[in-house]
């Protein structure tokens, strides 16, 4: 038996009077894809900041690797160091090029030498397909990818985990494709990820599963294809044909 | 771009007083006699620009009404003739005035850094102890200030007792008077141009900082002050040319800077006017070197997407 990568284990988080997570217990093996969905408010991006610890926990316990990551005296950079993170808004560091942006983690974070964290960040900047762009600033870049130079900051540091927050959200429609290709081509290449994002074309087709989130609470979870056809729980099928609507009221 | 090289008039004119200030001081300190003119000698001869003053305003009383624009003439010749033959003697207050404003202005600054990172990222017990620090200097008179020091502590007798101040090149214990105070003051001013400069880089960066695996202080180090001292650049030049002017309250301490240096000639000459209107273009010198430097400085370190670029 391996243990799993991930293990959450009945964590509560509120902010003042109002819960946010309320008990939520989930587990990723490696080489997951885990997709959260549920409505705006339901707790998601918090779940992801708790597993980084960028959010504190309230109680339970979260597990990397079978190492509690919660203890007052775990190391926070330690855990950081093995999860990336890609954010809804990019985040690109605004003063350092593509590749400035791709390298500063592994210089500063993991001592390597500038030469070397150069070599191996235009290597990921070519897995994002972007490497002609190493020397622009984020400003210069399109949404898209300024994205994808996210995802490749978040690779340069050879994570255990990837948390994807909300990736395409900020995006126009258009550029949305190029940043899921990518996201499905490391979902391919056995990435752990665990991505909260409605892109249901990535959800059905990369996904190992999916959970759905609301009120703090898991309602449902499992593999997409039994949670989008045959959805057990009122809850997820209500959400899951709001979001079908949505969908088809974009034009 | 790749242009020839354009040189403008106020790049000759700075080129031209910079080079006067560095000739003069290096044949007054160095040199001594042995080459060059004597100590606090002209280096062009008064004599020409005066006995052209007297033409001119002789050829001005024979126009009668007429010859009043060769009268201002006249006059321009007088007042380059005195110029000329003052220039030498305020050429050392011109530079204690440069090196209290830039040492000021360095300590100041590195003072002023981690005040404003204590506004921003420090505990309530820091971030109330920067703030009265900074409203306690903003809202008191810098001449109150520099009097405190001078007169009512005893820090002028410990300069005093620091060897080698005073002693040859190294200014006597006024001017670090001066600088302390200046540099006190101007934390305070820097501190609220940086203070505002990091509060408006976004938050998402030091988060995002934060989670590659820096630890905060890492973070603020490496991503949020390269941005905010970007951002800081313009206002912080208006600090350096406030300085460069109220360093002038220096010679109420006895302190021989520019101002003070004119003040003591004028009260010897009772050529107020001129002196004074001279005093002000080397002010004036100084203060466009300061903004074309930091204008340099600005360009050289313009980011896309940090702050406002030129395009």
């Amino acid at each position: 038996m391996t243990r799993p990568l991930l293990d959450i284990d009945d964590l509560y988080k509120s902010y003042g009077s109002e819960d946010v997570l309320e008990g939520v217990d989930l587990e990723m093996d490696r080489g997951d894809v885990t997709v959260l969905i549920g409505p705006s408010g339901s707790g998601k991006s918090t779940l992801l900041r708790c597993v980084n610890q960028l959010t504190d926990i309230d109680s339970g316990t979260v597990a990397l690797d079978g190492t509690d990551v919660t203890r007052p005296e775990a190391d926070v950079n330690e855990l950081r160091k093995q999860v990336g993170m890609v954010f809804q808004d990019f985040n690109l560091f605004a003063h350092l090029t593509a590749l400035g942006n791709v390298t500063l983690g592994p210089r500063k974070v993991l001592g390597m030498d500038a030469d070397e964290a150069r070599e191996r960040g235009r290597e990921h900047l070519e897995q994002v397909g972007l490497l002609d762009q190493a020397d622009s600033y984020p400003a210069e870049l399109s949404g898209g990818q300024q994205q994808r130079v996210g995802i490749a900051r978040a690779l340069a540091m050879d994570p255990e985990l990837l948390l994807f927050d909300e990736p395409t959200s900020a995006l126009d429609p258009e550029l949305v494709g190029e940043v899921v290709d990518v996201m499905r081509d490391l979902a391919d290449r056995g990435i752990t990820m665990l991505v909260v994002s409605h892109e249901m074309g990535f959800a059905r087709s990369a996904a190992s599963d999916i959970v759905f989130l609301d009120d703090g609470e898991i309602v449902e979870h499992g593999p997409p294809e039994q949670l989008f056809e045959t959805p057990e729980a009122d809850r997820t099928r209500e959400f899951l044909g709001r979001l079908q609507t949505e969908h088809e009221g974009t034009p | 771009m790749g242009s020839v090289v354009s040189v403008r008039p106020l790049t000759v004119g700075l080129a031209l007083f910079w080079l006067w200030l560095s000739g003069r001081l290096a044949n007054d300190f160095l040199l001594v006699g042995s080459v060059g003119v004597g100590r606090g000698e002209p280096f062009v001869p008064v004599a020409p620009f005066a006995a052209a003053a007297d033409s001119a305003a002789a050829l001005a009383a024979s126009l009668g009404p007429v010859g009043e624009p060769v009268l201002w003439l006249a006059g321009g010749f007088e007042f380059a003739a005195e110029a000329i033959g003052y220039l030498p003697l305020l050429a050392g207050g011109i530079w204690t005035t440069v090196l209290l404003t830039t040492v000021s202005v360095c300590l100041g600054f590195a003072l002023a850094l981690p005040l404003s990172l204590l506004r921003v990222y420090g505990g309530r017990t820091a971030r109330w102890a920067a703030l009265s620090y900074t409203e306690l200097i903003r809202g008191t008179p810098l001449l109150a200030q520099l009097f405190v020091l001078y007169f009512a502590t005893s820090l002028t007798q410990v300069l005093r007792g620091v060897p080698g101040v005073g002693v040859g090149f190294v200014p006597a214990q006024a001017f670090w008077v001066a600088v302390i105070s200046f540099s006190l003051n101007s934390a305070a001013y820097q501190s609220e141009y940086l203070r505002a400069a990091f509060d408006s880089v976004d938050s998402g960066q030091l988060t995002a900082a934060r989670a590659v695996g820096l630890s905060k202080l890492e973070g603020i180090r490496y991503v949020v002050v390269p941005q905010g001292l970007r951002l800081a650049l313009p206002s912080w030049t208006n600090e350096l040319v406030y300085l460069v002017k109220y360093s002038s309250l220096a010679s109420f301490i006895t302190v021989q800077e520019l101002f003070g240096r004119t003040s003591t000639l004028a009260s010897e000459t009772y050529q107020y006017t001129d002196l004074f209107v001279l005093a002000a273009v080397l002010y004036l010198a100084l203060v466009v070197t300061a903004s074309a430097l930091m204008d340099r400085v600005e360009s050289r370190t313009a980011t896309v997407g940090v702050g406002h670029t030129r395009q």
